[in-house]
């Protein structure tokens, strides 16, 4: 077994040590701290900070929430204000902008996440091919399988640190614009049953853990399209159109029955928690199984590709 | 005689219907070194890249130490150190990660193996340097240091001449014939270019169309010589004139540019120098020419199948 932990620090070894991955962190951490730079710099979207008189700054904040909504006749603001009168009505006092809330808000750059995997994802294989390098890795006493296996838990060790470094700059730049909450904050949050008053540390956890789903199915895609056709390109193609555009996809067969059969339309394991479920019928065991069946087959086929094959020059 | 180390019972391999490998037989016995030799698509990479397990056979049996590549893949693999074609590395990488990387491929590569074989290959002055500044020469060397690593029994070395300068060729001859001798170790070289390996060679095949067509001991052949025909060259100034003496004696010779050429056992010679005198002609000079291993196997093969 310590013959495969070589193997997974070989590959780690191989991603790490390329400048360009170094370039793609060096973009996420700006991106994860250039929000928080920006909220901080424009007074618009700055974020109130409550002080002891926080019911009176709230009843204000609520009568200017709703003048805004009849200037433009639209009701956009009025989730803020029944949040804002949940707090009233429990006498929770409202937590002021910091790191926790920041990095919660951050959870959407878990898409560039997903990106970055399905880039490593898709070239892990078809590199050793374009350096030539395949060879020299195949003729090794290790099994292809072997091989490959490390190469596939590589990218997720490769999307959990990128993961993590995320998250730790996102909670230093919220921490350096906004402060820092403390260590086990609670906020007030919507989900499918109105509001509810929980502690931010797992809603962090969970809005992570959502989008994770989203990053293994497109990453093992991309994986398996690179292992077939010994190619990046098409792999990152692929792979970046589907996380893109998997949603637009699901919308537009969603008023068929067997598009709930689709990848993507179980994709969002939240919908479940929210109760805004896509098709009528489906439920959380539905949407796993499926999530499985489908990985079991991508898996199969990189496997029986990559073990078939006869390696010859590109 | 000692064990043979690489064993190829009727390898064949087809791919969409083309026979690309025909039945092909070869041994080679520890200690020795063989000496694969064919024009470019006759079929030498496609055998070492079934003999290392890059692809599959479509028929026959290939034994290491004798373990199937096929069946008991990692008890050959173990034993098997290779260059398949160019000698790639990761650039990125310096020689030294390289090596590394390679070295946890193996279970039993001892920590100061990677500098034994750096300093064996001669490279340690550029191992600290990234591959994409080594020149094909260092990356040839490279190449070799990671094929014996882990100190194989059976080293495949898949052109290894290429890109070297005569002084590089004759630093690795030197060194694989000592793999040979001191370690015993089993080493098949490919080329295309007989004349650069014939030097280090116990024995070569030849393969064409897919096929081994020829298997000879180095050795054998040039004693051989000693009895067939050899090429004599004729320095005279009638060469008209010599070319009857020479069909008097019923041998042939072809004028090329001002000199003679002609083949005759050795035995004819002092005889034609005499009628020659004989004739009154103007000799300048005569000289025997020993073919060359590759004039034998352009003849053997009859062709000019070595590119």
């Amino acid at each position: 077994m310590s013959n495969f932990f070589s193997l997974l620090y070989n590959e780690l070894f191989k991603i790490y040590i390329r400048k360009s991955t170094w370039v793609m962190y060096i973009i996420l951490g700006l991106i994860a701290i250039g929000g928080a730079i920006i909220m901080s710099s424009i007074d618009d979207v700055q974020p109130t900070n409550y002080t002891d008189n926080w019911q009176e700054e709230l009843q204000e904040e609520n009568e200017t929430l709703q003048k805004d909504n009849e200037e433009f006749g639209y009701s956009f603001n009025d989730e803020q204000i029944m949040k804002n009168e949940y707090l009233l009505e429990n006498d929770i006092r409202p937590l002021n902008y910091g790191a926790w809330q920041y990095t919660l808000e951050n959870v959407g750059l878990v898409a560039i996440v997903s990106l970055l995997t399905i880039i490593i994802g898709s070239s892990i294989i078809s590199n050793e091919y374009q350096w030539g390098t395949i060879k020299l890795l195949l003729i090794r006493p290790i099994s292809r399988n072997v091989i490959l296996l490390s190469k596939f838990m590589a990218i997720f060790v490769f999307a959990l640190l990128t993961m993590i470094f995320l998250f730790l700059v996102s909670m230093l730049g919220g921490a350096i614009f906004f402060g820092f909450e403390g260590f086990n904050p609670s906020t007030v949050i919507m989900t499918g049953d109105g509001f509810e008053y929980v502690p931010i540390v797992g809603e962090v956890m969970s809005e992570y853990g959502y989008r994770i789903v989203n990053l293994i199915m497109m990453t093992t895609l991309a994986f398996m399209i690179s292992t077939i056709f010994k190619n990046s390109s098409i792999a990152i193609g692929v792979g970046i159109f589907l996380l893109m555009g998997g949603s637009i996809i699901t919308g537009i067969f969603s008023q068929y029955d067997w598009s709930k059969y689709l990848l993507f339309a179980n994709l969002d394991l939240k919908m479940y928690e929210t109760g805004n479920v896509l098709i009528e019928g489906m439920t959380l065991g539905f949407s796993i199984t499926m999530l499985i069946v489908y990985f079991v087959v991508f898996v199969a086929l990189a496997w029986i590709f990559f073990n078939k094959r006869d390696i010859v020059n590109q | 005689m000692s064990n043979v180390a690489l064993e190829l019972t009727n390898v064949r391999k087809k791919i969409k219907n083309k026979e690309i490998i025909k039945d092909v037989n070869l041994t080679v016995r520890q200690g020795e070194v063989y000496g694969f030799i064919g024009p470019n698509g006759a079929g030498k990479t496609t055998t070492i890249r079934m003999i290392v397990g890059l692809m599959d056979m479509t028929e026959g049996e290939i034994k290491v130490l004798g373990k199937s590549i096929e069946k008991e893949y990692k008890d050959a693999a173990r034993n098997l150190g290779a260059i398949v074609e160019n000698p790639e590395m990761y650039p990125f990488m310096t020689g030294r990660q390289n090596l590394r990387h390679f070295a946890r491929m193996y279970e039993d590569v001892p920590k100061g193996r990677v500098e034994e074989v750096v300093s064996l290959v001669g490279l340690d002055q550029a191992i600290d340097e990234k591959v994409s500044k080594y020149s094909l020469g260092m990356r040839q060397r490279l190449g070799i240091a990671q094929a014996i690593l882990h100190k194989p029994a059976v080293l495949i070395l898949d052109e290894p001449t290429n890109g070297l300068d005569p002084a590089g060729i004759r630093e690795i001859r030197d060194y694989i014939r000592r793999l040979a001798v001191e370690d015993n170790v089993a080493v098949m070289i490919s080329s295309h270019l007989l004349s650069e390996i014939e030097l280090m060679c116990d024995r070569i095949g030849i393969i064409k169309h897919g096929e081994l067509i020829t298997e000879q001991s180095v050795k054998e052949v040039s004693e051989e010589t000693e009895e067939t025909e050899i090429k004599v060259i004729l320095d005279v100034k009638e060469i008209e004139a010599a070319i009857d003496v020479l069909s008097s004696l019923e041998l042939q010779g072809e004028k090329e540019g001002s000199q003679l050429v002609s083949l005759m056992p050795r035995e004819s010679i002092p005889q034609v120098v005499n009628k020659l005198v004989e004739a009154g002609l103007t000799v300048y000079g005569i000289t025997g020419v020993k073919p060359s291993l590759e004039d034998q196997f352009l003849e053997l093969t009859g062709g000019n199948i070595i590119e």
